[in-house]
Order: C-alpha cells, then sequence, then structure tokens
C-alpha cells in the first residue's frame, strides 16, 4: 500500500493508476484530527455545536473561533485546520452579499453551499481560465446551518472534496464517529429546537475528552425568528445545567 | 434651457362645449427651476373675448396691453366689442408684424359671438399662424401632457358643469407632471350670458 | 496634395463659393444610438398586471414596420419591455432571459419580481458609461399575488409603481393615468369637495379600457405611435396576449 502511494500523492492533481487523488482523500483524514463539530436540523431551525479544545488555562476560550456567521440566516460550524475555513467563510459571506445586492433576497442556503464547494477544487495548477487559488485542498469541512424561504432549515456538510450533502444531523471532526452513530438513534423528524440543543450537548459531553462546560462548548442556532445568533457563555451554561438534571432524573439504564 | 417659451413655464388650454366655451392657465411664474410667483395670470379679457398667452411673461404682459389697447381702438372706431373672430385675426396679424423678431408667446383665444352665439376657440403659433380647432386648443410648456389629457378626457358638446370638470381635470393632471407649470389655476366658463370663473390655490 | 497631408489626417477643402482653399481635419462620428419610437404602458391591479406597447417601428418619419412587438413573456411571470433604442432594447430583454436561465440552473426556483427588478437595475448599471437607451418596465406578480409594475431610467434607477408610461408618448399618457388609476385631482363627490377620492383597485376590465384609450390617444396626437396594441396580461393562471389595431397614418 505505502509503495504505490508514495509514487502518487505528490502532486495534488495526479490520479494514481487505480484513479484516486490521494491529496484530496489525505485532506479528509485532516479533519478526523479536528475537534467535533455538530449539527441538528430540525422543523424550528437548525441548531451547531462544536467542542472547543482550551488547550492551556491561559488560553482565553472566548478567542476560539469555530462557529461564525455567513449572513443573517446562515452560518456555520467548523473542524479540521481552521484557518483554511477562513478564505471559505470569506468567500461564501461574499456570495451571499453579492446574491442580497444582486438579487434583493437572502440567498438559498443549498446555493451558498454550492458557492463554498465550487472554491474547494481550485488547488493545483489553473485549469480553463480559472486562476489557482491554492497549492492544496482544503484541511477542513464545514457545517452549514440555515433557513431559506423555499426549503425552510436546512443543514450541509461540506467536504474538501467538493462534494457536499444534505443532513438531518452530521457530527464531524475527531469524536464524529461515536457521535453520529449517537445521532442516528436519537434524531427523529419532531425533534424541537431546545432538543435538539439539549441532544447535541448530551452527544458532545460522551465524546469528549474535558468535562463539557460553557468554556468548552459552543452552540449557535438559526431560526426563522432569530436568525443565525451564536449562544452566549451563560446560556450554553444554563442548557448544560439542564442537561445535567435531565441526566440526573433519568440516570443511564 | 435657452428656449425663451420655456424659461418662464406656464400653460394654457381651451374648449369648446355646447353653447359654451371654457378657458383655463395655471398661475405659475418663474426663472427657470426657481419659482418665483404664483399669481400670475395668463388669461386675460377683452369685452366678452378671452385670451391665454403662454409663454415668455415679459411678452406675455406686453401683448396683453398691446391687445389692450388695441381692442380699445376697436372699440371707439367700431362702437362696439370686438367678436372672438376678428380678435383672433387681429392677434394673428399683431404676431406676424414680428415675423423675424417674434413675441415667443403661444396665444389662444376663447369666446361666444355676441351675434351669432356660435362657441369659438382656437390657437396660433408664435409668428401668427392660426389653429382653429373644434374640440380644444392646448398651449405652454405642458403642452404634451395637456394633449395627452384632453384627447383621452374630452368629448364634444358637453353643458358647461361637465365642460368645467373636464378642463379643471386635464389642466391640473398635465401641469402636476410638469414642473414649470402648476402653483394653482384658473377657469373660465362662458356661456352667452354669463361668465363663471374659479380658482385653484395649491 | 503632398503624401504628409494624408499623414497628418487632413484633407483639402475648396469653399464652393469661393477659390480660398482651407486645409483642415475631416472629422467623421460613429452615432451609435437612434430613436426607435413606440410607447410602452404598465398598470398593476389588484391580482394582476397588464404591460402595453404599439406595435409601430420607426427611424425618424419613416415606419420599419407596422408589427413589430417590443413586450415580451421573459418566464416566470414576467413581462418586460424596454422602449426606446431597440437594439438596445431587445439585447437588454436577451440578456434577462439568459440570465434567468442561469438563475433556475443555480438556485432552482422561479425569479421573484423583486428579484428581477434589482437584477435588472444591474443590468443597465453595468452599462453606466456606454448606457441601454430604454426606458425599461416590467410587470409581474408579487411573492403576495399581488399585481406589480416596476419601472427604470436607462442607467437602472428604479421604484415600483402602480402604473408607468414610457417612451415617445409617455409625457401624453402619463398624467391621464395619474388621473384615473389613482385618481390624482379626483375628489369624493359625496363629501362636497373636503375630500380626496379614496383609493381603490381598478378591474381588469377598466385597466384595459384606460390602456386602449391611452392608446388612441396617444396615436392620435404623436406620430411615432400607432399601428398596433398589444397588451400583455399577467395573473396567477399565467400570461395571455391580446392585440388591437390603431391607427395607420
Amino acid at each position: 500500500m505505502f509503495l504505490t502511494r508514495s509514487e502518487y500523492d505528490r502532486g495534488v492533481s495526479t490520479f494514481s493508476p487505480e484513479g484516486r487523488l490521494f491529496q484530496v482523500e489525505y485532506s479528509s483524514e485532516a479533519i478526523k484530527l479536528g475537534s467535533t463539530a455538530i449539527g441538528i436540523a430540525t422543523s424550528e431551525g437548525v441548531v451547531l455545536g462544536v467542542e472547543k479544545k482550551v488547550t492551556s488555562s491561559l488560553l482565553e476560550s472566548s478567542s476560539i473561533e469555530k462557529i461564525v456567521e455567513i449572513d443573517t440566516h446562515i452560518g456555520c460550524a467548523m473542524s479540521g485546520l481552521t484557518p483554511d475555513a477562513r478564505s471559505m467563510i470569506d468567500h461564501a459571506r461574499v456570495s451571499s452579499l453579492n446574491h442580497n445586492l444582486y438579487y434583493d433576497e437572502k440567498i438559498g442556503v443549498e446555493s451558498l453551499t454550492q458557492s463554498v464547494c465550487d472554491l474547494a477544487l481550485r488547488f493545483g495548477e489553473g485549469a480553463s481560465g480559472e486562476k489557482r487559488l491554492m497549492s492544496r485542498p482544503f484541511g477542513v469541512a464545514l457545517l452549514i446551518a440555515g433557513i431559506d424561504e423555499e426549503n425552510g432549515p436546512q443543514l450541509y456538510h461540506a467536504e474538501p472534496s467538493g462534494t457536499f450533502y444534505r443532513y438531518d444531523a452530521k457530527a464531524i471532526g475527531s469524536g464524529s464517529e461515536g457521535a453520529q452513530s449517537e445521532l442516528q438513534n436519537e434524531y427523529h423528524s419532531s425533534l424541537t429546537l431546545k432538543e435538539a440543543e439539549l441532544l447535541i450537548l448530551k452527544v458532545l459531553k460522551q465524546v469528549m475528552e474535558e468535562k463539557l462546560d460553557s468554556n468548552n462548548a459552543q452552540l449557535a442556532s438559526v431560526t426563522k425568528e432569530h436568525g443565525f445568533r451564536i449562544y452566549k457563555d451563560e446560556e450554553t451554561a444554563k442548557i448544560i445545567e439542564q442537561l445535567a438534571e435531565n441526566e440526573a432524573d433519568e440516570p443511564e439504564s | 434651457m435657452s428656449d425663451p417659451s420655456s424659461i418662464n413655464g406656464g400653460s394654457a388650454v381651451a374648449m369648446m362645449g355646447k353653447d359654451c366655451v371654457a378657458i383655463a392657465c395655471d398661475l405659475r411664474l418663474g426663472s427657470q427651476s426657481l419659482g418665483l410667483a404664483n399669481n400670475f395670470e395668463k388669461i386675460f379679457n377683452f369685452g366678452h373675448v378671452f385670451l391665454g398667452l403662454a409663454g415668455l411673461a415679459t411678452d406675455v404682459t406686453t401683448l396683453s396691453e398691446i391687445f389692450r389697447m388695441k381692442t380699445n381702438l376697436y372699440k371707439m372706431k367700431e362702437e362696439r366689442l370686438i367678436e372672438p373672430e376678428s380678435f383672433a385675426n387681429l392677434v394673428s396679424s399683431t404676431l406676424y408684424e414680428r415675423r423675424f423678431g417674434p413675441y415667443f408667446v403661444s396665444p389662444i383665444v376663447a369666446g361666444i359671438n355676441s351675434k351669432t352665439d356660435k362657441p369659438f376657440i382656437c390657437g396660433f403659433d408664435l409668428i401668427g399662424c392660426i389653429d382653429y380647432a373644434k374640440d380644444f386648443i392646448v398651449a405652454g410648456t405642458s403642452s404634451d401632457q395637456l394633449f395627452g389629457m384632453c384627447e383621452s378626457l374630452y368629448e364634444p358638446n358637453l353643458e358647461p358643469e361637465d365642460l368645467f370638470e373636464t378642463i379643471s381635470q386635464a389642466l391640473l393632471s398635465a401641469t402636476d407632471r410638469d414642473a414649470l407649470s402648476g402653483w394653482g389655476a384658473v377657469v373660465y366658463i362662458i356661456t352667452k350670458d354669463k361668465v363663471l370663473f374659479l380658482i385653484y390655490f395649491f | 496634395m503632398s503624401a504628409s497631408s494624408f499623414a497628418e489626417g487632413k484633407a483639402t477643402i475648396a469653399s464652393e463659393y469661393s477659390s480660398e482653399v482651407r486645409r483642415e481635419p475631416i472629422e467623421h462620428q460613429f452615432n451609435p444610438y437612434s430613436d426607435n419610437g413606440g410607447t410602452i404602458l404598465g398598470i398593476a391591479g389588484k391580482d394582476f398586471a397588464v404591460l402595453a406597447g404599439d406595435t409601430r417601428h420607426t427611424t425618424g418619419y419613416s415606419i420599419n414596420s407596422r408589427y413589430e412587438p417590443k413586450v415580451f413573456d421573459a418566464g416566470d411571470g414576467f413581462l418586460i419591455s424596454a422602449n426606446g433604442f431597440s437594439a438596445d432594447g431587445n439585447a437588454l430583454v436577451k440578456r434577462f432571459q439568459n440570465q434567468l436561465k442561469w438563475y433556475h440552473f443555480n438556485h432552482g426556483k422561479k425569479m421573484g419580481i423583486r428579484s428581477g427588478a434589482r437584477f435588472i437595475q444591474h443590468l443597465l448599471y453595468g452599462k453606466r458609461f456606454f448606457p441601454y437607451y430604454v426606458h425599461t418596465i416590467i410587470a409581474g406578480l408579487d411573492e403576495e399575488g399581488k399585481g406589480a409594475v416596476f419601472s427604470f431610467d436607462p442607467i437602472g434607477s428604479y421604484e415600483r409603481e402602480q402604473c408607468r408610461a414610457g417612451g415617445s408618448a409617455a409625457s401624453l399618457i402619463m398624467p391621464f393615468l395619474d388621473n384615473q388609476v389613482n385618481f390624482k385631482n379626483q375628489l369624493d363627490p359625496e363629501s362636497n369637495g373636503t375630500k380626496k377620492k379614496e383609493l381603490r383597485y381598478l378591474s381588469l376590465e377598466e385597466v384595459l379600457k384606460l390602456v386602449k384609450d391611452s392608446f388612441s390617444s396617444a396615436t392620435e396626437r404623436h406620430i411615432l405611435v400607432g399601428d398596433g396594441l398589444e397588451i400583455m396580461i399577467v395573473t396567477k393562471e399565467g400570461v395571455r396576449t391580446e392585440y388591437y389595431p390603431l391607427k395607420k397614418d
């Protein structure tokens, strides 16, 4: 295996004889090293939650930004090489603003996701006239949450390969395997926003190494009423408290 | 905008009804975009003949005085008031005298012949070519708008009350779409035995 | 003439009236614009909108065609007409229709009338320094199903209105519309001249009557308007077209 790879994993746009692009595949591995991020779409709105790895007690936890606003109706959570997400977020914000400028309406969540993914394959030698933007694929994946007139609350997962899928609930990052199977068990279509907030924190708690608190976890939601909103630490703390109460009421069977 | 006929702005219109005529004008006097006065009447009467003068304000005043003089001389010579048809020809010849240095005005005439009781209206270009019309005559900076209004609102043989409504709506709506006209209006409804007169202030 | 005078772009001009010979450059100028006349009119109703235009196409005093439609169904319930210089008008309409298809590909939904209006603003402003010489009007239904008319100046300034006339005879028709659609200068007969006549939506029949009256009046007094009247009507059922002859003189 190693031998065959070593020949073809140098050039970012060179296929291996089996038809694989190793650099793109490796970029997906980078995400598995990232902190866990979870998103759940409900009929009331979409909730995002991330784990913030506070590596030092001297680190100001509020300076770790893993959930960001793209527009008033769209936000996203990231996992992987977070600096790579900066250019994606910039691109997403420009797309959304331009759409509003040109069409006097909010951009659709799928259209926005598509425009971010269009960026993902702009590495290597530039093809027909398109400018080469990056030397390597992105090392970050995004969970894009938003609401639009046509399709209501939506959650998309955008990968470094440029593909994207819509999910009801999705986990990415280091704890994603465990988290995803837990979401599989717990998700149902009549979930409320409140329940989704609790579920995200519950799953995060299970996959995190540290003890869950408002310092190392962050929540955000997109609703019709308030648009995209990152929860204040006190708000998150309250939900964590409630989670603890719930768990005390019905201990694990 | 150095066209003399649209420096001061202003419009006038006349209409023929059943045994009656109507003539109306706005009250604005301006200097290009600046409004100067809202009481500048552009309709003058010489006995039972009414003259509307839209165009360069100085020429409007001058001509109104000239026609006052000429109609008074006519009255003394003929020992009767001038009739609309004769007045129209007087206007025409007076304007043509200045063929190569014209007064920058678009006059209109309205009245009822006191002998025949026939209603009469007509209009002129600035050098006196007469436009005899059976329906309506428009003049001034909002003539395009007035043409549109009159052509769609006017119908023949209107009674004085309805003619009043028609000419008022035509003038008011037309001058509202012209920045150089408006600032009030005057309407005269002329029947063979009386003249109704109404001023709109804004 | 020496060869060098060619190089300097100068030519010898002999005056018809004297033997004086002057040497000065001859200037040639290409005028990229012309006026093809015609007039258009859009009115919005409660649950419908109409966009009408005459079908005469002219240059100067010549009539090129007595039937050259200039109101188009662009798709998605959009009626559009760009009156003025018809080459620019057609280019604008085609560009809009093309971009509408791209919008479908990219966003997979119908374009709303507001979005269409905003987009046309950018098409027009994109040529801010070599403008499309047109007065543009679009008509359709808004997101609530109400009739909508948007009108644009040649470089993209736009406004939603209840009604708008554009083109050669706009100045003739517009005050009539103010009076008959928005009841400007009209008073409530019951109020003894103390209250304005209250606004109400006109029925489609009333609107069509006003459109026909407007165009026959404009035809009567404006030489660039006439031949035929094409009215496009958009309702929730779709778009339909009606044609009425106008005077051909």
